[in-house]
């Protein structure tokens, strides 16, 4: 490795030249900077400006460039030099657009400048243009754990992708509860009649594909390591394991079907003529293509009533809240088999919202051709009686209290995920045990759970199975990213994700399928996967300062970090989503990365020019979240909408990665304040490191015995959550924090 | 009961729907609603009616044979065809409420005393006996359907109407005694009657 | 640009909404390498304008400043804006397109200060808001537009406006001569993510979208909540700029109808639930202000159920079960009135309203069967996958009418479909 050049390119366009002294930037950067090679230009971004960076990085031997110029996230095209570490002083959106072009402004607007470049001459010094990983793995194989529809399509469609798969199931064959269904719902043109599963074709293809590896009868009982080299036990019943290498892992556990045991008000378990859906697709396979029977007594059906929502979409204690999404097609579907079988049976669909989108409609109304009724109503009770069952309902529409006679009554039950053990739950169990606090039973343990056998044995420090979202359905993000998972390389598809149909979970589980090809052609080359995607740096430890606290390992996010016997830190860096909260969360500041660390961020805070209590310019902190608050300032300054020229703002990665030392570093150097902006929280959080926003709100509510200590006010800092969108409140909530401290007083600390 | 009706209802027992597919006009059509209520919502004459189409639809189904056909709802249709028009279905609605008014007339259950099924019945008697209707006697006729008192202040309410027709001759005082009706309306008699009883036989109605 | 390199180990990916921008992200992420063609002048598509996403109520921007940051820093993806495929020609893995490329008039020496706007007085109708806003005829077309580049409107070029606009720039970005251009590539596999298009509401004769002007779509009343929307953010209704405190959402506007679009739409019902909450956002929870949503069924499928639930326990949304007949206009007062039935039960109501949001169905922008040869379209125009000897893959709501989540399952999946057909070309040619 060769020294570090670093060069500072000051540029002049956008106004920046005309607003401020860019010779004086440049002398800052010379002399305080210590950057050798300093130069102007009146537009960097042009093809001249540009070439003259790359001459300069191929001839001059520049490894470190500085571009005081606009905002990060500009010009990127331009900008974008992968073989040297860059860094950028924001004097565009930064500094000109947020201050009025006047002259009683301009002193305090060139003091932002300067110390603008001075923190990026700072933070470039401390970072070095990462190198990957060199314990990267090698392992490309793909590892799906379920062989049900969701599970036998990801081996199938990676292995189409010409990579190898395994596939371990549970049972003794491949399929699934496809593979028990009679008949499904259509996925092509005109969607009018169940159709084949295909399930069997599918199969065949797994047993004539080289590539695919099948376990039956088998589970997975160990999983270590990380994303291309992972290390699994592949346990079969008879006790033989064996252990494979993989590089990425896909969940597809599918799942249970709702115990219809507690629904005895409609009759389940009390006539063997009530059965659930998962039964009748029995039933209808037994008839084949003949009519179907009673249970009780063999005769043969003649009416049929089938109960939607049965257990579902309610809140009483035992039923499933959610609505499992495929139920009104299923019966649907049901209702045919006996209408395609004979046109006399009687066959009703008593149902609150039909829920049968996209094409879903030409089914509904293919059924209605066939002459399935269907009824809004609210199945209330179902006695048997006269060797009929009664099916009691409120008839929504015609506004009474009705009874519906049957030969069979099908509930429509909902799907409970195999997520696996609630590693949260199990966590907090833990916690309360150890605390001896009764009260922070998480209410979600109350919810159905049919498995409690762990999915994965991950040997993870954090548990052994994916953390679990709302309604115990596996985590994800959901909306723009639905496949992070938080744990690195292992992606679930099918109904462990959420309720879904077999079109939806093939669907599902060719994208997971990507997901895990990605995640190994990203392990291999030693680089993150989403959403830092292709950064190389990783977090490096320093074991002899580390005190053993564990705050790393319980707070990432990814679960990345594991521990040793002595219980000092494992980084994984494979696991690891380059987010710094580790970096933030570790106390005495032995974690960093190449790119990204306590100093890159510590020497800005400490490299500005701090005036002395008497010159009346209080000098603000303002950490802010790169994804959504710094997107939103940039936007703000492109609006021409302006905010206090006391602010000094650095971007992190995320709010998660900030460290307790920077705020308290800052106030000790004379900072009046400092204010935090992270995104949205809890349930319904943006943060797309998951809790990085949470987990800085939950340190900075402890940092006011600091301030006591240092006998500061605790209003000098403050967390904000804020949204990309907020471009008018977050030069606001400067301006009025800026008056706040003017009301505090300023920082007594200052010029200590 | 007379006997037609309890023909039917031994014959589909619980199964109203079935009677309607397999005797009403256009009955094939009810089971195809989905209960939006845009029909309902569309009639100029809702509020006057005790069962919208899209409920009677429902009735139909829940197999609420008699308050279906006695009920004066579907007689209230005036074939404005803005339910049709809007049904998201596709239901040819107005000729389901015409099939169904119909079926409950054959069946001597639709109620009695309803306008709009005692306009109907003079209107086809007029026009079937000679083949032409004959407009005099169809006015005189509805007016005095309510009676002689009724009729004849209808008739001297319209007074003024009347002598204008006359003298425009668009009414022939005469045609009350000198209608014009068909060359031959033996001829269409029997072709009236043999319709019926294809109908009849192919709705199963004929006793 | 001009000199783009593609094989038939190249994915094209056409339409750079969150469906093609996903899929490009995607397979780039992979090693592969895109083409990623995108019709306007930047991308993001129709989630760019969503004030928010349900279930989260958060902000589609956010996602997509990922998504652009993921975008800028891989080299594997080459971006055509302003740009169409105009003919597929070709088997897997050997396809033959061709590209148009509309005149931007700004080069890449844009840097977004914003002069060329300045410079101009005229104003052009802005689709970003569906037109009911003007922006300049020299304009970014939004916030988070990227790329960050202006665009000069053809209607000013060879005016004297295009000259001055030439004449702000200092930067020798405004170029007048540009013209239209065409491009020819090869390429392995074609992602088609065109996307939706909200159904022509004036064709639902009955609710007036044509003749009332507090009768308006889904997709305009969420530009209205955004602060650089057409009304600053707050909920004022067309007609007399009067804010909206009693709103109707009528739901199936246009779909699960014979007489329209046969298919159920499936966002639109949680589209209403989302904007019934942007009542209690804009005048808090106690407000005297409601929103009524008359529906036939509300599909709030799956996880969605537990935004249904909350939205039913909010006392302003009320929830009318009925196919709305039809809209009159009280001319007196501008409200809107719903005639109709409730149909749980049999009750006539005639309601007045503010204003009217129609809850517009999905059509796609291009049919299936528009694209090229063996690509199936279902009866409503979108992708069928029927295993056709084809490597043209439907993402998103192209294939689909999808929620956002689903569309980017879509769109991931596509990437796959589209991997493994350049990859077999690959293994081949080693």
């Amino acid at each position: 490795m060769s020294e570090n050049k670093t060069a500072v390119y000051v540029c002049k366009g956008c106004g920046i030249g005309d607003r401020l002294d860019t010779d004086q930037l440049a002398n800052i950067a010379e002399s305080e900077g210590k950057c050798s090679l300093v130069r102007q230009h009146d537009f960097l971004c042009n093809a001249d400006g540009v070439n003259t960076i790359r001459n300069d990085i191929d001839s001059e031997a520049v490894t470190h460039v500085v571009i005081a110029a606009c905002s990060r996230r500009a010009k990127t095209d331009a900008f974008g030099f992968d073989d040297v570490a860059v860094g950028r002083a924001n004097l565009r959106e930064g500094v000109i657009w947020v201050r009025p072009d006047s002259e009683e402004a301009r002193e305090t607007t060139q003091e932002m400048a300067d110390d603008y470049v001075r923190m990026a001459c700072a933070e470039i010094q401390y970072m070095k243009q990462p190198e990957a990983n060199q314990n990267a793995g090698t392992h490309k194989t793909i590892l799906v754990v379920g062989g049900g529809i969701s599970g036998i399509t990801a081996a199938v469609e990676s292995s189409k992708a010409g990579y190898a798969a395994l596939l371990v199931e549970k049972s003794g064959q491949l399929g699934g509860w496809a593979a028990k269904l009679h008949k499904r719902v259509p996925n092509s043109e005109p969607f009018a009649d169940p159709q084949d599963t295909g399930v069997h074709d599918l199969i065949k293809l797994v047993e004539d594909d080289n590539n695919i590896t099948v376990f039956l009868n088998s589970t997975v009982t160990r999983t270590s390591g990380a994303p291309g080299q992972f290390s699994v036990d592949i346990s079969a019943e008879s006790g033989d394991t064996v252990t494979e290498n993989v590089g990425s892992i896909i969940q597809a556990s599918g799942f249970s079907n709702y115990d219809a045991n507690q629904l005895p008000e409609l009759g389940y378990g009390k006539s063997p003529d009530v059965v659930d859906q998962a039964q009748l697709e029995e039933l209808a396979r037994q008839a084949g293509d003949g009519p179907m029977t009673r249970p009780s007594d063999g005769k043969e059906i003649e009416s049929v009533v089938f109960v939607q929502c049965a257990g579902q979409r309610s809140e009483k204690p035992g039923h499933l809240p959610y609505c499992s999404g495929h139920c009104c097609n299923t019966s649907i579907k049901q209702a045919m088999y006996f209408k395609d079988t004979n046109p006399d049976v009687d066959t009703m669909v008593m149902f609150d919202d039909l829920r049968t989108p996209g094409n879903g409609e030409d089914f509904y109304r293919s059924a209605q051709r066939k002459g399935v009724i269907f009824t809004k109503g609210k199945a209330q009770q179902v006695d048997a009686a006269n060797g009929q069952l009664q099916v009691n309902f409120r008839d929504m529409i015609l506004d009474e209290d009705a009874v519906a006679n049957a030969d069979l009554v099908v509930l429509a039950t909902g799907q409970v995920p195999n997520s696996g053990v609630d590693i949260e739950a199990t966590a907090a169990a833990d916690a309360e045990d150890e605390s001896a606090e009764s009260e922070s039973a998480a209410e979600d343990t109350q919810e159905v759970s049919v498995s409690v056998d762990s999915i994965l044995n991950l040997t993870y420090r954090q548990g052994v199975d994916l953390p679990h979202l709302r309604h115990g359905f596996s985590d994800s993000h959901f909306i723009c990213f639905p496949y992070e998972t938080r744990r690195s390389g292992i992606y679930t598809c099918g109904p462990v994700r959420r309720p879904m149909d077999i079109a939806q979970t093939q669907e599902d589980a060719t994208g997971a399928a990507l997901k895990a090809i990605q995640a190994v052609e990203n392990a291999v080359l030693g680089r993150a996967a989403h959403p830092r995607s292709g950064d190389l740096s990783f977090p490096s430890f320093r074991r002899e300062g580390c005190t053993q606290c564990k705050r790393c390992t319980v707070e990432c996010p990814f679960g990345a970090i594991d521990e040793d016997e002595q219980r000092y830190p494992v980084f994984n860096e494979s696991r690891c989503r380059r987010c710094g909260t580790c970096m933030g969360a570790c106390p005495v500041r032995v974690i960093s990365f190449e790119n990204y660390s306590v100093d890159t961020v510590g020497q800005q805070i400490k490299n500005v020019d701090m005036p002395d209590e008497f010159d009346e310019k209080p000098r603000l902190l303002v950490l802010a979240c790169e994804n959504d608050a710094y997107p939103a300032l940039d936007m703000a300054a492109q609006q021409g909408l302006e905010y206090s020229a006391f602010v000094r703002i650095v971007p992190v990665r995320c709010l998660g990665s900030v460290n307790t030392i920077w705020i308290t570093d800052a106030l000790n150097s004379g900072y009046d304040g400092v204010m935090l902006m992270g995104c949205k929280k809890g349930d319904d959080y943006q943060c797309h490191f998951v809790r990085g926003s949470e987990l800085a709100h939950e340190r900075m509510s402890k940092i006011d015995d600091t301030l006591q200590q240092l006998q500061l006010e605790p209003e000098r800092v403050v967390t904000h959550e804020v949204e990309i969108t907020d471009i008018h409140r977050v030069p606001t909530l400067i301006n009025e924090y800026a008056a706040k401290i003017d009301e505090i007083g300023m920082n007594p600390f200052k010029g200590f | 009961m007379n006997d037609v009706n309890t023909t039917m209802v031994d014959k589909y027992r619980n199964d109203f729907l079935k009677e309607v597919e397999e005797n009403v006009e256009e009955g094939h059509w009810v089971k195809m609603c989905m209960q939006c209520g845009v029909c309902s919502g569309s009639c100029p004459f809702g509020p006057h009616w005790d069962h919208p189409p899209q409920e009677i639809f429902m009735m139909i189904r829940a197999g609420k044979r008699d308050e279906v056909l006695t009920t004066e709802s579907m007689w209230m249709c005036t074939s404005c065809y803005n339910c049709i028009v809007r049904c998201p279905r596709e239901l040819p609605i107005t000729h389901i409420m015409h099939g169904l008014a119909n079926y409950a007339h054959r069946l001597g259950i639709a109620p009695k005393m309803n306008p709009t099924r005692r306009f109907s019945a003079i209107f086809w008697n007029n026009i079937t006996k000679t083949g032409r209707v004959n407009e005099l006697a169809l006015s005189l006729k509805l007016y005095f359907m309510d009676g002689f008192g009724n009729g004849v202040k209808k008739a001297l309410a319209m007074k003024k109407v009347g002598i204008g027709m006359i003298k425009t001759k668009r009414l022939n005082p005469l045609a009350l005694v000198n209608h014009k009706g068909v060359k031959n309306p033996k001829e269409l008699h029997t072709l009236i009657k043999k319709a019926r009883e294809i109908e009849d036989r192919r709705k199963g109605l004929a006793s | 640009m001009t000199d783009m390199v593609a094989t038939n180990e190249t994915i094209l990916v056409v339409g750079g909404g969150i469906s093609g921008l996903t899929a490009a992200l995607e397979a780039a992420e992979c090693g592969k390498d895109v083409v990623l063609v995108e019709k306007n002048p930047s991308v993001g598509g129709r989630v760019s304008q969503l004030y928010k996403y349900f279930p989260k109520l958060c902000r589609p921007t956010c996602g997509q400043e990922i998504n652009l940051r993921r975008l800028k820093a891989n080299r594997r993806i080459r971006l055509l804006t302003m740009a169409e495929v105009t003919n597929i020609k070709g088997a897997p893995g050997d396809y033959d397109v061709s590209i148009s490329v509309r005149p931007r008039y700004v080069n890449e020496n844009c840097t977004a200060c914003g002069a060329c706007s300045e410079a101009t007085s005229v104003e052009i109708d802005d689709p970003f808001n569906y037109n009911m806003k003007k922006t300049k005829a020299a304009y970014l077309p939004y916030n988070m537009a990227y790329p960050q580049r202006y665009v000069v409107d053809p209607s000013i070029i060879g005016t004297e406006e295009a000259d001055k606009v030439k004449a702000a720039c200092k930067y020798d970005a405004i170029d007048l001569d540009m013209q239209d251009r065409t491009m020819e590539i090869k390429v392995g596999a074609v992602i088609w993510a065109t996307g939706w298009q909200p159904y022509d509401a004036a064709k639902i004769q009955p609710y007036g979208y044509d003749r009332y002007a507090n009768v308006i779509t889904s997709v305009e009343f969420e530009r209205m909540m955004d602060p650089f929307g057409p009304t600053g953010g707050k909920l004022l209704r067309p007609s007399d700029g009067k804010e909206v405190k009693n709103v109707a959402f009528i739901q199936c506007a246009g779909s699960r109808d014979r007489n329209h679009l046969t298919h159920c739409s499936r966002i639109c019902c949680m589209a209403s639930l989302k904007q019934s909450t942007y009542i209690g956002e804009q005048y808090g929870d106690g407000a005297d202000a409601k929103a009524t949503i008359y529906y036939i069924d509300i599909r709030a499928i799956d996880r969605f159920e537990d935004f249904y639930q909350k939205v039913q326990a909010d006392e302003k949304v009320h929830f009318v079960k009925s196919k709305v007949a039809n809209i009159t206009e009280d001319r007196d007062t501008g409200d809107v009135v719903l005639h109709g039935v409730n149909t749980e039960g049999y009750h006539r109501y005639d309601n007045a309203h503010d204003l009217c949001v129609l809850a517009i169905g999905m059509q796609p922008s291009v049919r299936a069967d528009e694209i090229a040869e063996n690509v199936a379209a279902d009866a409503s125009g979108f992708i069928q996958m029927n295993g056709a000897d084809t490597a043209i893959f439907g993402a998103g709501c192209a294939a689909n009418a999808l929620d956002v989540n689903r569309a980017v399952q879509s769109a991931t999946a596509a990437a796959l479909r589209a991997i493994q057909v350049v990859n077999r070309v690959s293994s081949a040619e080693a």
